[in-house]
């Protein structure tokens, strides 16, 4: 069997490495922070460990429904779920992962806008039902 | 330099934040540029170590210090938007100048967030394990379902099992007379369903007496008691367990319109058995055992059990059986062959 992203690069030693910057990143984004003002921190570390984890074949697995329901109250919209995304490529980049494994992982964020995003562009506008 | 402003500038740009507070009202006498960033009260006249400190248990710090511990506790506070989790390191200084709580606050987020992630990654991992002690008992029984579970443990151990020779295994052969011509065999879907009714009712006959299913073609059934551990009793038990068969299918046809009716043949003789295959494991064995018995098989009438002559000899003061005489059987000459009635024990005695 074909080792995960995950193993490659040195399992949890560098999965926490990764998660921790990115998790500061994210939290020193203006446009990112605002969202997890209230989230409780060891929640969001929870969600994002497992979350990087699954992303790169490691042991967690999430559905597309777990997905929607852990942030659908976040409300996120495209935009800041792009910036979301590109943070991440910054992250792996520093990280010195490579091009194709960075544009792997990126891919497979990308393809899970739908039931991340839960917000239209206008942070103001009520969420279409 | 002098020491003193050295203390100073060391007190302003450490990373450690710093403050003396009285003991008794526990107002704040003094904080360092970094105390007074994480709590920008501090500076006011009015501040309070227990005002400052949210949640801070005065009482059971009041206990300890007089006690002449320390108090250690943790904090958590939202700095620009960060949560962030402080340690909290609270001793009493009295001495001839001065009595004082000297109070060092350690930033530890990053401390808690890996211990966080540990915890999270952990328990990611205790499932993962978890799923797969899940995943492997299922595959541990699948395999069993067709290898002895002493051939499983040894395959599992060195990765191969290595043929093995039985001088006696007892085998029962058995198929169905012309099940192909049964009304039944035009409804595949209700063959099967029978099929499989009466193999698992066989199954748990074989079981009984120790010997296991080996493998069904179609609808012929092979067991085999013996293998992969040789037993004092496995011809008496092949024997009875053909007798039990025998039986459950008269019971069986009296209750139901579709009648089976089967041919039976046992022996004990040699065999080899191995698990064949290499992306497709079987369990099998050969040999002359395995030949006689199908020969056996081929020589009964409808619901006949047939025996040689070895394995009647072998048995001889447990069975009633009727005489067939000698027969000619191609590829073991000559053989004394004797059809199965009973067991002399009570429990099966009157079999017809």
């Amino acid at each position: 069997m074909a080792r995960s992203a995950l193993e490659r690069y040195g399992g949890f030693p560098f999965l926490s490495r990764l998660v921790m910057a990115f998790y500061d990143k994210v939290l020193d984004s203006d446009d990112l922070a605002p969202y997890f003002e209230d989230i409780d921190m060891r929640r969001l570390i929870d969600h994002q460990t497992k979350f990087v984890a699954f992303l790169m074949g490691g042991p967690a697995s999430y559905t597309n429904d777990h997905l929607a329901h852990v942030h659908a109250r976040l409300k996120i919209n495209r935009a800041d779920f792009d910036v979301m995304v590109e943070t991440m490529r910054e992250t792996l980049a520093d990280f010195e992962v490579a091009p194709a494994d960075i544009s792997g992982i990126v891919h497979e964020l990308q393809v899970r806008a739908p039931w991340v995003i839960s917000a239209s562009d206008s942070k103001d506008e009520p969420v279409p039902a | 330099m002098d020491l003193d402003r050295f203390n100073r500038l060391l007190l302003e740009s450490a990373g450690v934040g710093f403050a003396l507070a009285d003991p008794e009202s526990l107002a704040i006498r003094f904080s360092n540029p970094r105390f007074a960033e994480w709590f920008p009260d501090s500076r006011e006249p009015v501040a309070r170590l227990d005002a400052l400190l949210e949640g801070l248990d005065v009482d059971r710090m009041r206990a300890r210090l007089d006690a002449d511990q320390g108090y250690r506790t943790e904090l958590q506070l939202k700095v620009n938007r960060r949560q962030i989790t402080l340690d909290i390191d609270i001793k009493r200084h009295s001495g001839d100048d001065a009595d004082l709580l000297v109070v060092e606050c350690q930033n530890i987020t990053k401390l808690k967030e890996l211990e966080y992630m540990v915890e999270s990654y952990s328990k990611m991992v205790e499932r993962q394990n978890r799923d797969l002690r899940k995943e492997k008992e299922r595959v541990e029984k699948l395999l069993l379902n067709i290898m002895p579970r002493t051939i499983y443990e040894e395959w599992k151990e060195f990765g191969v099992t290595a043929p093995q020779r039985f001088d006696s295994a007892a085998v029962l052969m058995l198929d169905f007379v012309s099940s192909t011509e049964m009304d039944i065999a035009s409804d595949p879907p209700a063959l099967v369903a029978e099929l499989n009714d009466i193999f698992t009712s066989f199954d748990r006959i074989v079981e009984q007496f120790g010997g296991e299913r080996l493998k069904t073609i179609g609808d012929a059934y092979m067991a085999v008691c013996g293998v992969p551990e040789p037993g004092a009793d496995d011809a008496r038990n092949i024997a009875r367990i053909a007798l039990r068969i025998v039986r459950y299918l008269e019971r069986r046809n009296a209750a139901q319109t579709t009648q089976w009716i089967c041919r039976v043949g046992i022996n004990a003789g040699p065999v080899v058995g191995s698990i064949i295959g290499v992306q497709k494991y079987v369990y099998d064995i050969f040999g002359p055992g395995v030949g006689l018995a199908a020969r056996m098989e081929a020589l009964s009438g409808p619901m006949e059990i047939t025996m040689p002559q070895d394995l009647y000899e072998r048995i001889r003061d447990d069975v009633i059986v009727s005489e067939r005489g000698a027969i000619e059987i191609k590829g073991f000459g000559s053989k004394q062959v004797y059809t199965l009635e009973g067991m002399t024990d009570l429990d099966d005695r009157h079999l017809h």
